[in-house]
This record gives structure tokens, sequence and C-alpha cells, in this order.
């Protein structure tokens, strides 16, 4: 056969393995990155029942004392059972911050009762809330965190050629609403 | 960069330092090999063994040896101090993306703390009784978020196969170099223009231990500013570090309790004082890392 016929055919299936390989590398790659999304998000969800568990307990420590806060006390489990029944991870956040702000009032009110600030039992379940509160806040960055490098996976060259075909979107990250940034007042 | 872009980068750096390291290794025993008239395969198969033996033995000894030389506890969550290292150990893990750490504690009043452990799902974080009394969260939390960093990076094994490597290539060096002490007359049959090659095999034995160990030290200041920035991206607080470090230079101990060994897993350098900021140091100058985590 002409040689160079044979040099060209070398030089297609070269260029065909190549381009194999890259697809392999970057394939794997934005599965795992994928893989990360979703262990962040079942993170997130397993640290939120965790604090929607320990609400109950809470509200039974503070029952005894804080009898004239009904107000207060019915906005946190009302927020709790928001988050119970949440559909969507953005409806699950809301409820979750709405949840935060109920509890600020209610450690913030709390400090006016010293027999319950020192009470063993409130003191403990005050620190595992806050915990709780921290490790959703942490969770969630890591959830961002692991989308902005799965949209950067997809959305840069080459990757976005082989993404389009794979039928991969960008994906949203978690947003925090305004609210619930605010520090909430109290008056007496 | 992302921090999981780091983290790639610096799995691959790990891979070519390792490789570095053994191919240092390796020529110090080919040196070894030549400075006694042997074929490089004999000295192979006496030094490879030597070398995988070394690794293998501290390998397996690492973690058990860190802890009983810090003389480390597991942190008490009776304890509310104690409690809340632990909570911020998990909370730095889930900012992590990893497996949450075992949690000790070390009686004293120095302000430190160290990580260890072979593998993300078995390591252990380390924190004074100092470090949890003097550091507020932020700073606490940076400390933690650095140590979490060097889990994460692989630092904890870098560090061992690099100081195994260190150790079998001073070893071998002091064998050969006392052999060759004591039997000078063994290279009699080399021909004449071997004389020289030997000579240079001698002093490249003669140094290689001390270069070998700059360069372990150069590595091992890298990863420590490398896991300053990494602790940073975690809490997103880049001055809780720093006023950490702020409070550690403030506090330095004249007598460090440290383990020697250990030392690169220190967030601050346990030795003593004359020798911290040379090149003969596990850990960057203070100040300089304070003013790279500020400008961040």
């Amino acid at each position: 056969m002409d040689p160079i016929l044979i040099l060209a055919l070398l030089i297609v299936v070269l260029i065909v393995v190549i381009f194999l390989f890259v697809f392999w590398g970057i394939y794997n790659r934005i599965i795992r990155y994928e893989n990360r999304i979703d262990n962040a998000w079942a993170q997130i969800d397993v640290q939120l029942k965790r604090r929607a568990d320990l609400i109950p307990n809470l509200m039974e420590t503070v029952r005894g004392y804080m009898k004239h806060e009904r107000g207060t006390m019915e906005s946190v489990t009302n927020a709790r059972a928001a988050m119970m029944s949440a559909k969507t991870p953005q409806e699950s956040m809301e409820a979750n911050n709405m949840l935060t702000g109920a509890l600020k009032t209610l450690f913030a009110v709390a400090e006016n009762y010293p027999d319950l600030k020192a009470s063993q039992n409130f003191l403990s379940l005050q620190d595992e809330l806050t915990h709780t509160e921290e490790k959703i806040a942490y969770s969630r960055q890591h959830f961002n965190d692991s989308v902005l490098a799965y949209n950067n996976a997809i959305e840069t060259f080459p990757g976005n050629f082989f993404a389009h075909r794979m039928g991969r979107k960008t994906r949203e990250m978690l947003q925090i609403p305004e609210e619930s940034k605010a520090v909430p007042k109290v008056s007496f | 960069m992302l921090l999981e872009d780091h983290i790639r980068k610096n799995k691959i750096d790990t891979v070519l330092i390792c490789m570095f390291m053994v191919a240092l290794l390796f020529s110090v025993i080919f040196a070894i090999g030549f400075a006694f008239g042997l074929p490089p395969i004999f000295a192979m198969a006496i030094g490879l063994p030597i070398a995988l033996a070394y690794l293998a033995i501290t390998y397996s000894f690492s973690v058990s040896s860190v802890i009983a030389a810090a003389g480390a506890r597991p942190a008490n969550p009776q304890n509310r101090e104690e409690k809340l290292l632990i909570y911020k150990v998990e909370e730095m893990s889930l900012a992590a993306g990893l497996p949450t750490p075992k949690v000790y504690v070390q009686d004293s009043k120095d302000i430190n703390a160290f990580a260890t452990g072979r593998k993300p799902d078995e390591a252990i974080i380390c924190a004074t009784t100092g470090a949890i009394q003097q550091l507020n969260n932020e700073e606490l939390e940076g400390v933690i978020g650095h140590e979490m960093s060097h889990i994460k990076n692989r630092d904890i094994l870098v560090a061992t196969v690099t100081v195994a490597v260190v150790g079998t290539i001073a070893l071998l060096a002091e064998i050969a170099l006392r052999s060759l002490f004591w039997s000078g007359g063994s290279r009699g049959d080399k021909k004449g223009g071997g004389g020289i090659i030997i000579i240079v095999a001698i002093i490249f034995i003669v140094l290689a231990p001390i270069f070998s160990r700059l360069t372990y030290l150069a590595i091992s200041r890298r990863r420590e500013y490398l896991a300053d920035a990494d602790g940073a991206y975690l809490t997103r607080n880049p001055e809780g570090l720093a006023a950490a470090l702020e409070k550690i230079k403030n506090d330095l101990p004249d007598d460090p309790k440290g383990s020697k060994t250990v030392a690169p897993l220190y967030i601050a350098n346990p030795y003593k004082r004359a020798l911290r900021n040379s090149i003969w140091s596990t850990h960057p100058p203070l100040d300089e890392r304070i003013r790279r985590l500020r400008s961040m």
C-alpha cells in the first residue's frame, strides 16, 4: 500500500485515540463533580433533620419557664413544621432560615429567665442547636463550592462540548434570603 | 483556583515530590555502589529492601507513635470547652467534604494543634488545652481549618514518605561511609579513571543526607503556606487564622513540648526559638504567614 496512505491512516487513528482519552478524562471529571454535589446535598439534608429533631426537646425544656412567651414559642414550632413539609431544596432552605430567625428570638427572650439559663439541659441544647446551624451553613457552603466546580467543568472548553452531548445542565446554588440576615428585634 | 482544584493539583504535586525523593534515594544507592566498586544491581538489592522496610515501619506506626509522643488523650464531650472543639472539627469536616476525624486533646499551656492519620478516613486532629482556652471561636476555627486542610491535602502521607526517604538516605550514607573508612583498600582494583568517579560518589554520599533534609524542609514550608490558604478558604475568614497566629507569636514557648518527629504537622513550630525562622525550620516565619493571610 502507498506509505503516505498508511501514514495518514495512522495519524487519524492517533487523533481518535487522543480524543477518546480526553473524553474519558472529562467524562469522569463531570461525573465525579456531579456526585460530589449530590453527596453535599444529602449532607445538608442530614443536618436539617437533626435540627428538626432537637426542637421538640427544646420546647419541652422551655415550656415550664416561658409560659407567657407563647408567640415566640409558636413561631419556632411553625418554622419546624414548615421545614418538615418542604418539598424542594429551596423550600427547605427558606424554612430553615425562618427557624434560625425564630430561634434567635427565642434565645434572646430566654435572657430574661435566669432559672432557664441556669438549666444544664437548656445550655446544652442551645450549644447543640448553634452547632447544627453552623453545620448547615458549612454544608451549604460545600454544596455551593461543589456546584461551582461542576458548572465550571461543564461551561468551560472543552468540557462544554462533551457536557452538551451528555445532557448535563448547569446547576443552581443555594441562595440566602435577605430577611434571615437581619437581627430580630426583641421588645418587652 | 478552587479548593477542589487545589487539591487535585496537590495530589499530582505529591506524586511528583515522592518520585523526586525516590530518584534521590536511588542516586544515593548507585553512588554507594560506585564507591564500593559494586555493580548497581547489587547495591539496589541491598539498598531497596532497607528503604522499603524503613518506609513500612514508619507508615504502620505513624499514628500511634504520634499520639503517644504527644501524650494526647481523646477529647471529653462532658467538658464544655472540649465539646466545643469536637463541634468545630465536625463543622470543618463538613465544609471540607471529609469524614469527621477523631478529636484528641494535649494537656499543655502552649497554643498548638496537629493533625495525623494515614488516610482521610482514619484521621485525628489534636489541639492543646492552651489552644482551646486562649483562642476565641473564630481563631480556633481558623486553626482547625488549617489542620483539616493538611488532612485533605494528604500532607501527613507526604511528610511520612519524605521523612522515611530522608532517614533511609542518612542511614545508607552512614553505613557506606563507615564501611569505606574501615576498608580503605577495597577499591584497589579500580582502573585509574574510576578514582575520580569514586571521589565524586563519596562527596555525593556525604552531602546527600544534608541535601535531602533541606529539600524536605523546603517542601514542608510550602505545604504550610498551602494549608494556611486552604484553611482560610474553608472558613472564608483568613483573619481568624491570622489572629490565632498572632496569639501564638506572642506566646512562643522557650521550652516546647512538641514531638520533634511530627513537627511539620503542628500549626506552630514546636522547636526552640533559635531554629525557628531559618532554612532548617519546618514552618515558614509566623510574620510572613500572617502577612499573607491578611492580604487575601
